[in-house]
């Protein structure tokens, strides 16, 4: 086992080489939750938008990564010091690039994944509205329908 | 040295390359030319290459049991220390071999395709059987290409690494698989009897879309079931509490069920009211265009994902594969459209039609923004340069829109009748309903949700569980005053009377327990997380948890750690729990293995994260999630609607086509089972 565990520090000190870099080794105490609620609230908000470097598509709030972990604490740190959500989200961009973001930044190019799914819904709408319309208005319904029992 | 299962395996897959490219020759010239003789080649050629399949597919097991190393595959994931079960299902655990078992399921399907239907006169079926069979030479080269699993290995090693630790953790690996390759595979039905319709000329007919629909229903079912049963492997294998986390793979399996789910409701529409038909080629064609764009994003390793398998040449294949499906669908679907133009007419916008349009319009947005979102950090590193991710707060923030939208269109779809709803009928079929949201939604509030998404969900479903019950029950009771039955005959006979109907609203009540299940575990769920020693506690959602023991114990393929710890009511110790850490050797990172206990009302989920290797303590994250439970029981409960609705007939039910169409001489005494 202490080889595993030997193996799991080296490959965390390199993980580290960021700005984690001085976060504690999890196996000695990682106290998940303050006593502050509100805070934690605010922490979670934060920690749910930003992706666990190391995960597949996990963000740090649901990683059970050690790596995730320590940056949850600093999103918490910074947070305590009085950064507002948007700064500790930038100070990540600024470290991490805007990868590090699970939902794009919405401008610019990025406005594009937002506004397709919308202008689907409002163009089908207004499609489906205008077929109606027409399919309802014709004075003869259709002569060869049948009942059926479904 | 070629060992006998690598000869058998290899020569299967050989040969079957010249019998496919056959029966792909001899169905035109069977049908342009009259010869029947030719016809049966051709389905000759089809039963020959589920044979061939069969064999490769059994070498590979018997080359996988055997631990045959000479064989490459077997070299990649076998090892002698893996159990033989794992050994047995790492047949689908790497790319090589799941190719081959795609290749296998495929030929299946095209087996029974014909077995099932060729007494259906016309030229449907042959043209459908060939386009099978142009999808299995597809898969053929692949497996004589770049993703040929019986290479000879030399000189032969005397072990392997064993499949990827994260396959073999969990017995749900054996389950989601197959599910999901019969649900992908079998898109490619509908697909086949599209094309073979509009090749036949016979897409004015209605014919196909009800063979289409019967395929699709079974594909669906299957496909519903692989879903669900990769949420519950993720969430008893991954360790974060969790069930969907919008991997791509997982998108890639909801994609043709968003767009195969629309296509199950539109096809009621043109089969009763003639319209939607090029709408509903597309949706076919879209579906299969979607399983195997969801197939070359997982194997080709362009998108990184839990499930994506090795690099190399197999994408470009996957591209040119995709480039020429949807040419022959563009082709195909702009060659009919002038046919296939509406013929129908609606009566009036409050009827079923209506809500149909909707339903598919909401279906068809879901799809495109998961497709969208997965394939967005593509283009923008292809446009902008720069990586970008696209995860969960994004989906759930465009997809909770929708999903309300859509449980609330499955409330009133089935309350309204089709073609003209009066306002009587509105009133009577569209109002009582709203007691159920009013009491779900009071349910939501009162058990602490505030998320306003949350309670809508909870509201729309109340919605529409009612209207969705009161066809059960208003139907039964007319069933009761008629005939005198008592309320579970009625309930059966009513169902009897029209599974297709009453199985489809079986279905919607599995999809409200999903969506319960999600709306509750993902706004309610706590979690705490501690190091503990030898008899220390913790507080979870008004439990206490004690750590009795950290263990550990050597198995031939890993090492494991665990924690026990006991669940206690007061004094009273009421269950224990033995979160896990397993070890294997060929893999630095430990997977998590999760224990988690289930009640109907949620569940204790605990993961053991980190331990002191003196087994001094141990550091144990613990989830409670309310309504876990449920989301597995609605997957249950949707299958089984499926299986109502979709289950073939023994007779035939004679439906008068809605649009006469000078139907083909059907042969007398022979009637397809497979109809719907």
């Amino acid at each position: 086992m202490t080889r595993v565990a030997l193996r799991t520090l080296v490959a965390l000190s390199l993980l580290f080489a960021t700005p984690c870099a001085r976060a504690q080794v999890r196996t000695d105490t990682t106290p998940r939750t303050t006593g502050d609620s509100a805070l934690e609230a605010r922490t979670s908000a934060v920690a749910a938008q930003l992706r666990c470097p190391v995960c597949q598509g996990l963000s740090i709030q649901d990683s059970p990564s050690e790596l995730a972990q320590s940056m949850r604490s600093l999103v918490r740190d910074q947070l305590a010091q009085g950064k507002s959500p948007e700064q500790v989200k930038a100070y990540f961009v600024s470290k991490y690039g805007e990868w590090i973001l699970l939902s794009p930044a919405p401008h610019g190019f990025n406005l594009l994944a937002y506004a397709i799914p919308v202008l689907m819904v409002l163009g089908g709408g207004a499609f489906i509205a205008v077929a109606v319309r027409r399919w309802t208005s014709s004075p003869t319904p259709d002569a060869t329908s049948t009942e059926d029992p479904t | 040295m070629q060992s006998v299962n690598g000869l058998v395996g290899h020569g299967a897959l050989l040969l079957a390359l010249p019998f496919i490219a056959l029966g792909i020759i001899a169905v035109p010239v069977a049908v342009n030319r009259g010869r029947r003789d030719w016809l049966e080649i051709g389905y000759g050629a089809v039963y020959a290459n589920f044979a061939l399949m069969s064999a490769a597919a059994l070498a590979m097991i018997s080359a996988l049991v055997t631990h045959d190393f000479s064989v490459s595959y077997v070299a990649q994931v076998g090892s002698r220390e893996t159990p033989l079960f794992y050994t047995i299902i790492s047949l689908w655990g790497a790319l090589e071999g799941s190719i081959l078992f795609w290749a296998w399921v495929l030929s299946f399907y095209g087996m029974t395709v014909v077995a099932l239907n060729k007494s259906r006169a016309g030229n449907l079926v042959p043209y459908a059987a060939m386009t099978l069979l142009c999808i299995s030479l597809f898969f053929s080269i692949l497996l004589v290409g770049p993703a040929n699993p019986f290479h000879v290995v030399s000189p032969v090693p005397q072990n392997g690494p064993g499949p990827n630790p994260l396959l073999q953790n969990h017995i749900l690996m054996a389950v989601h698989p197959p599910l999901l390759y019969l649900g992908y595979v079998g898109m490619s039905v509908p697909f086949a009897f599209a094309v073979g319709a509009v090749l036949s000329g016979e897409a004015e007919n209605n014919d196909w879309i009800k063979v289409s629909r019967t395929w699709t229903m079974a594909s669906w079912g299957f496909l519903s079931a692989a879903i669900i049963a990769g949420m519950w492997w993720s969430y008893e294998v991954l360790g974060w509490g969790g069930y969907w986390a919008w991997d791509p793979v997982e998108n890639a399996s909801f994609l043709p069920w968003l767009t195969a789910t629309a296509f199950l409701h539109s096809a009621m529409v043109q089969e009763r009211r003639g319209m939607l038909r090029v709408w509903n080629l597309n949706l076919v064609v879209g579906t299969f265009v979607l399983t195997i764009l969801g197939t070359f994003l997982t194997r080709s390793g362009i998108i990184s994902s839990v499930h994506a398998f090795t690099t190399g040449t197999i994408g470009y294949y996957f591209l040119a594969f995709i480039t020429i499906v949807l040419v022959t669908g563009g082709v195909i679907v702009a060659g009919s459209s002038d046919k296939l133009r509406s013929k129908g007419k609606l009566d009036s916008a409050a009827s079923r039609e209506t809500v149909f349009l909707l339903n598919n319009l909401f279906l068809t947005a879901f799809m495109l923004t998961v497709l969208v979102g997965t394939l967005f950090p593509l283009v923008a590193e292809a446009m902008r340069g720069v990586k970008v991710s696209v995860g969960g707060p994004f989906f759930n923030r465009m997809s909770l829109p929708i999903i309300a939208a859509l449980l609330f269109l499955m409330g009133v779809g089935p309350a309204l009748p089709w073609k003209v709803a009066s306002k009587a009928e509105l009133r009577s079929k569209l109002i009582p309903p709203t007691a159920g949201a009013l009491v779900l939604a009071a349910a939501a509030l009162i058990a602490g949700i505030h998320d306003p998404y949350g309670i809508l969900v909870f509201a729309f479903v109340g919605y529409a569980a009612t209207a969705n019950f009161r066809e059960f029950s208003i139907g039964a009771a007319v069933r009761r005053r008629a005939h005198g039955e008592s309320w579970p005959t009625a309930f059966l006979r009513l169902v009897e009377g029209n599974r297709r109907r009453y199985g489809g609203y079986i279905a919607h009540f599995g999809v409200f327990f999903v969506a319960l299940g999600i709306a509750m575990s993902s706004t309610l769920r706590t979690e705490r997380e501690a190091t503990l020693q030898r008899g220390m506690t913790m507080q979870i959602a008004g439990r206490t948890l004690r750590l009795q023991d950290i263990w550990g114990r050597e198995e031939p393929q890993r090492q494991v750690v665990g924690a026990t710890l006991e669940i206690m009511n007061g004094n009273r110790v009421t269950g224990t729990l033995e979160p896990r850490m397993n070890f294997y050797r060929t893999q630095q990172e430990p997977v998590p293995t999760p224990d988690v206990r289930s009640g109907v009302l949620g569940d204790l989920y605990l993961n053991l994260m980190a331990f002191r290797p003196d087994g001094s303590n141990a550091t144990i994250r613990a989830i409670y999630q309310p309504l876990v439970p449920w989301i597995w029981f609605g997957g249950g409960v949707v299958v089984f609607g499926a299986i109502v609705a979709g289950w073939p007939t023994a007779r035939r039910r004679r439906v008068p086509a809605v649009v006469p169409v000078p139907a083909p001489p059907k042969p007398p005494a022979r009637e397809p089972e497979y109809a719907a």
